[in-house]
């Protein structure tokens, strides 16, 4: 009935994760409209992790809403929300790792494989296109016959990434994508998540690198303690007192 | 060949019984189940193909059929039951389900015959139809280790938050797991007890779980072609330590314990391993040869980065 302005592709409403005692996530709001890239910021426990756990229903809810392009869905499974279409990556690399790259990578496409029994049963023998477009973005060329044990922790991680984005998604969650990378390894994600904005899909980067953040998000979230204590333009969030104080320290009060 | 194939007829037979009980108990454990149902559903099978063929005259077939289904059916309600245990809780749970069986067979008066047993349990079952019906078994296994099914119950075992994440149904995978083992153990029962014209509940007891797992262990708990080898191994093995007279069970024991200490993964997983490091040496002498060979600058920056990747990850000395 009531009709957003623009179409959120997520909107979470008073979303809420408590453990015990421990208010983990604690009343936060926000809408992610297409097309956009959207960061999380806030120091070490301040729940960023576990609201993209709850967006993806790997935790349950305390109390609040989440809708996925206007649909409720804080009642269906992990696995429906990532057949709506949500992808995310992990904190810490999570590959499989009797698999080789090529396969962790059909694993995210195997979402959207064909319906006749044959090709259930049999697996498809060629890489679907999804697959071979995730290698091609995330430059893994010739590393598709490694296992995650052979590669460095900076490509595994952009085989989690190119896992991710063979499940083709409308909303990807992106759990400090490039936490031990080097400087032109994170310059690359960056790139690669301004290459993905512009083909429509909607981002959202838990990261602790703030010129990162700076770099390639449209709008962040700053959280400390479970809540939101700003939201806004990169620049202006990170220029907020309640963030620095938070967050990022002397440094970044002296450039302001 | 003929008198060897008459004199060994029973342990063929038991070979391929054993391949079938041995792949109850694995499919789960390849979806990360630890659930020994499978034996309890051999049980069930036996002992529903016994009943049927005795009372009815029911040829070997449908009796076994039904039994598969019959056991399938009770594995599919005891996942709803046992859902929400995981690891040694669900294996010691499972146990208990097994026992219950041996206990109902005990004590199910008339119609199993007591602690005795039923016997004279006569229908055509052929040497042919039992190699049909394995292979058959076989090959649909063996298709559930490749492609798109082979991925997805790879990340429902190793990682089953990552595998809800990927949109995979981890609960439907699991149920399935319960419903595969009890049609794989109930076809084992039943045609066990056709081959073998009598059943017990001597013969379904906790033996089975013992027989099972160590043919998985030693063979390799990942692959069909792990279970084949240890339903090989552990069915003619006993015939082998014969020449060690009373021995024999000591020398069993110390084969089972050595092999899960020093071969994990089973036959098949060493093989696998060797098989994979092989691969990686290959790799990098390529790599090696076409970077000497053809300094291309654009390709060979792409190249030399595998390259590195691979020389930091092989443990030293390994690499050349």
């Amino acid at each position: 009935m009531t009709q957003t302005l623009d179409t959120a592709v997520l909107e979470a409403r008073d979303v809420a994760v408590h453990f015990g005692g421990i208010k983990a996530v604690d009343g936060i709001s926000l809408q992610l409209t297409e097309g956009k890239i959207y960061g999380v910021l806030g120091p070490n426990g301040s729940g960023k992790s576990t609201l993209l756990a709850a967006i993806t229903r790997l935790v349950p809810l305390t109390r609040g809403e989440l809708l996925f392009d206007g649909t409720e869905f804080q009642r269906t499974s992990a696995a429906d929300v990532a057949r709506h279409g949500v992808a995310r990556t992990f904190q810490t690399v999570r590959l499989l790792h009797d698999l080789t790259v090529l396969e962790n990578i059909q694993l995210g496409a195997d979402l959207h494989a064909a319906d006749a029994v044959w090709r259930r049963v049999l697996g498809e023998t060629k890489p679907a296109a999804a697959v071979i477009e995730a290698i091609e973005r995330t430059n893994l060329r010739g590393y598709e016959k490694l296992r995650p044990g052979e590669l460095s922790y900076g490509t595994q991680r952009r085989v989690e990434i190119a896992r991710a984005i063979a499940m083709q998604p409308r909303l990807l969650l992106l759990d400090e994508p490039t936490a031990g990378m080097n400087h032109t390894e994170r310059q690359e994600i960056s790139h690669l998540m301004k290459q993905l904005r512009s083909d429509g899909l909607t981002q959202l980067l838990v990261e602790h690198d703030v010129q990162m953040m700076l770099d390639t998000c449209d709008y962040i979230f700053a959280m400390n303690f479970g809540l939101l204590i700003a939201e806004g333009a990169p620049a202006d969030v990170v220029r907020t007192p309640a963030v620095q104080d938070a967050y990022l320290g002397k440094k970044w009060r002296q450039n302001a | 060949m003929s008198a060897w194939y008459d004199s060994h007829l029973v342990l063929i037979q038991s070979t391929f019984v054993g391949l079938l009980l041995a792949l109850s108990i694995q499919f789960p454990l390849r979806m990360g189940v630890f659930s020994f149902a499978g034996v309890g559903s051999y049980g069930i099978g036996a002992y529903t193909a016994a009943i049927v063929i005795s009372r009815y005259d029911t040829p070997a077939l449908p009796a076994i059929a039904l039994g598969a289904v019959v056991a399938a059916v009770i594995g599919w309600l005891l996942s709803f039951l046992l859902a929400r245990l995981g690891g040694l809780y669900l294996g010691m749970a499972t146990i208990a389900f097994d026992l219950i069986i041996t206990v109902a067979a005990t004590n199910g008066g008339d119609l199993t015959g007591g602690p005795t047993g039923l016997f004279g349990i006569i229908a055509d079952f052929s040497m042919s139809e039992l190699v049909v019906f394995t292979v058959v078994a076989l090959v649909l296994l063996a298709l559930t280790e490749r492609g798109r099914i082979g991925r997805r119950i790879g990340a429902v075992r190793d990682d089953p938050e990552l595998a809800a994440s990927m949109g995979i149904k981890v609960r439907r995978y699991r149920q399935s797991a319960f419903v595969v083992s009890g049609i794989l153990g109930g076809c084992a029962g039943a045609i066990n007890t056709i081959l073998r014209t009598t059943i017990g509940p001597t013969d379904i007891g906790f033996s089975l779980v013992v027989l099972a797992l160590t043919m998985i262990i030693v063979g390799g708990a990942r692959s069909w072609l792990g279970a084949l080898i240890g339903a090989v191994f552990f069915t003619w093995l006993p015939t082998v330590l014969t020449v060690v007279g009373d021995w024999q069970h000591l020398v069993y024991g110390t084969i089972v314990a050595l092999a899960a200490i020093w071969v994990p993964g089973g036959v098949l997983g060493l093989a696998t391993t060797q098989y994979r490091k092989l691969e990686q040496r290959k790799r990098i002498r390529d790599l090696e040869a076409t970077a000497r060979a053809e300094p291309k600058p654009a390709t060979d920056a792409e190249e030399l980065a595998v390259l590195e990747e691979l020389v930091q990850s092989t443990p030293g000395g390994d690499a050349t």
